[in-house]
């Protein structure tokens, strides 16, 4: 619980820190509301242990077929 | 796009300095030991040399589009969408390597100097610093680094100085003992941690006030740098030998905890630790640079500054993820890394590099 509540603080800091210097300015108000709800959410999920999608994994997905094998 | 300042021709050079330093001097050393044993130190340098190889790719696509970062060259060279795209690659691969070496500097003070800290809280520390740096833009963060720059210069000064007395020569021979073969392929992957992440620094590049000029500080930078670590890597080898380099997950880190001098000035490697402190802020920022300037870049953001906090959230967030151990890390490390950079770094820009020559061809043919 502690830990949820602490990242909505740090995302409520966000927020205080940068909606005034974005106002009247619709798209940048947007895209940082957005991305904001998006990082609060996945530190939500991650501090709750749900296993959220790597992107190395993806990474390896495409390149693994082209490395030289784990063993060198 | 936004404005944040110019950069002189000196400051890109001591940035470039450090990035190429970056995290490269503190794992390169095991990953070469590991493929050429007491051969590494001919793999950093053959490393220098593909690095020279690299430059001269990046330096060419830089002169023939000057004044556009990473994602203005794509769009230019493929179109909006399709270099959109190709842009948007580019910026998951910045926040990737941001992720990765902030995970590295959280697992590094995790492990030597506050085990008990979890390792989130250190990644958030760190990533405080660094988005305040990116925040107050580009000609704070490379001021700071000519700040920093003394600094290093000293600490690697002393490292050099007093790890000389403990060298054993004899741990280098024999010589090409396998062949030239595990020699190469450790430059490679030299040449692919040290050289290849300098293709995110073209998000700072249209920011030099004097490209003409620059374009020699800039290689040197690079060069320099990899001869530091080059210097190292030679060093770690001639101290510890290929087997503790190769095992150890921070062998540079083992090495500066081997400085003795009459058996008074030892145990200073929280000291010496102030180098990687230097250098892992430098590639961190960064990285981070290219990720947030990249992303407002294509969506047309008048200011980048907006989505430093959000991107700075989920930086934590994924610097925790992307290696869930260290056995991940040095697997993916080891395997996946080399082709994947070598990919964004080497063939995506060669791409790039031939559409830009045959467009000028084609608009000086039909003028």
């Amino acid at each position: 619980m502690i830990r949820i509540i602490g990242i909505l603080l740090v995302g409520a800091a966000c927020a205080f820190i940068e909606i005034p210097a974005l106002r009247g300015r619709k798209k940048e108000l947007w895209v940082f509301s957005l991305l904001l709800a998006f990082g609060v959410a996945s530190g939500i999920a991650s501090a709750l242990h749900v296993p959220l999608p790597n992107p190395l994994d993806w990474i390896a997905a495409v390149f693994r077929p082209f490395a030289r094998g784990a063993g060198r | 796009m936004q404005t944040n300042g110019h950069i002189s021709e000196r400051q890109l050079m001591v940035l470039t300095f450090l990035y190429t330093i970056g995290t490269t001097v503190l794992i390169v050393p095991s990953g070469l030991a590991a493929t050429a044993r007491q051969d590494a130190w001919l793999g950093a340098l053959a490393g220098i040399f593909f690095g020279g190889a690299i430059l001269g790719l990046y330096v060419a696509l830089w002169r023939v589009f000057p004044g556009l970062t990473l994602v203005g060259i794509c769009e230019a060279a493929l179109g909006r969408w399709l270099g959109g795209g190709v842009a948007l690659l580019f910026v998951f691969g910045s926040f990737v390597g941001a992720a990765t070496v902030l995970y590295y500097v959280g697992n590094f003070f995790n492990i030597h100097f506050i085990p008990h800290t979890p390792i989130s809280f250190i990644n958030a520390l760190f990533a405080v610093v660094v988005v305040m740096g990116v925040r107050m833009g580009l000609e704070s963060i490379s001021r700071t680094a000519e700040l920093m720059l003394p600094w290093f210069l000293i600490l690697f000064v002393v490292l050099l100085a007093t790890l000389t007395p403990e060298v054993k020569p004899h741990n280098l021979q024999p010589v090409l003992e396998s062949g030239i073969g595990p020699v190469l392929w450790a430059g490679f992957s030299f040449a692919g941690t040290a050289y290849l992440p300098v293709v995110f620094l073209f998000s700072v590049l249209p920011r030099v006030r004097n490209p003409k000029k620059a374009r020699k500080w800039f290689v040197s930078g690079a060069i320099i740098g990899g001869v530091c670590v080059f210097l190292v890597t030679l060093l770690c080898i001639l101290i510890l030998g290929p087997d503790i380099t190769s095992r150890s997950m921070f062998p540079s880190y083992s090495l500066v905890k081997k400085i003795n001098i009459g058996n008074f000035l030892q145990r200073i490697e929280a000291f010496m630790a102030g180098l990687w402190f230097v250098t892992t802020y430098i590639k961190t920022t960064f990285y981070f640079y290219g990720w947030v300037a990249g992303f407002s870049e294509i969506l047309r953001l008048r200011r980048y500054q907006a989505v430093t906090l959000p991107f700075g959230l989920l930086l934590v967030v994924f610097s925790v993820i992307v290696y869930p151990d260290v056995a991940y890390m040095q697997n993916w490390d080891s395997t996946v890394f080399l082709p994947y950079i070598l990919t964004i770094g080497f063939f995506i820009p060669l791409l790039l590099l031939g559409i830009g020559l045959l467009r000028r061809a084609g608009s000086k043919g039909s003028p």
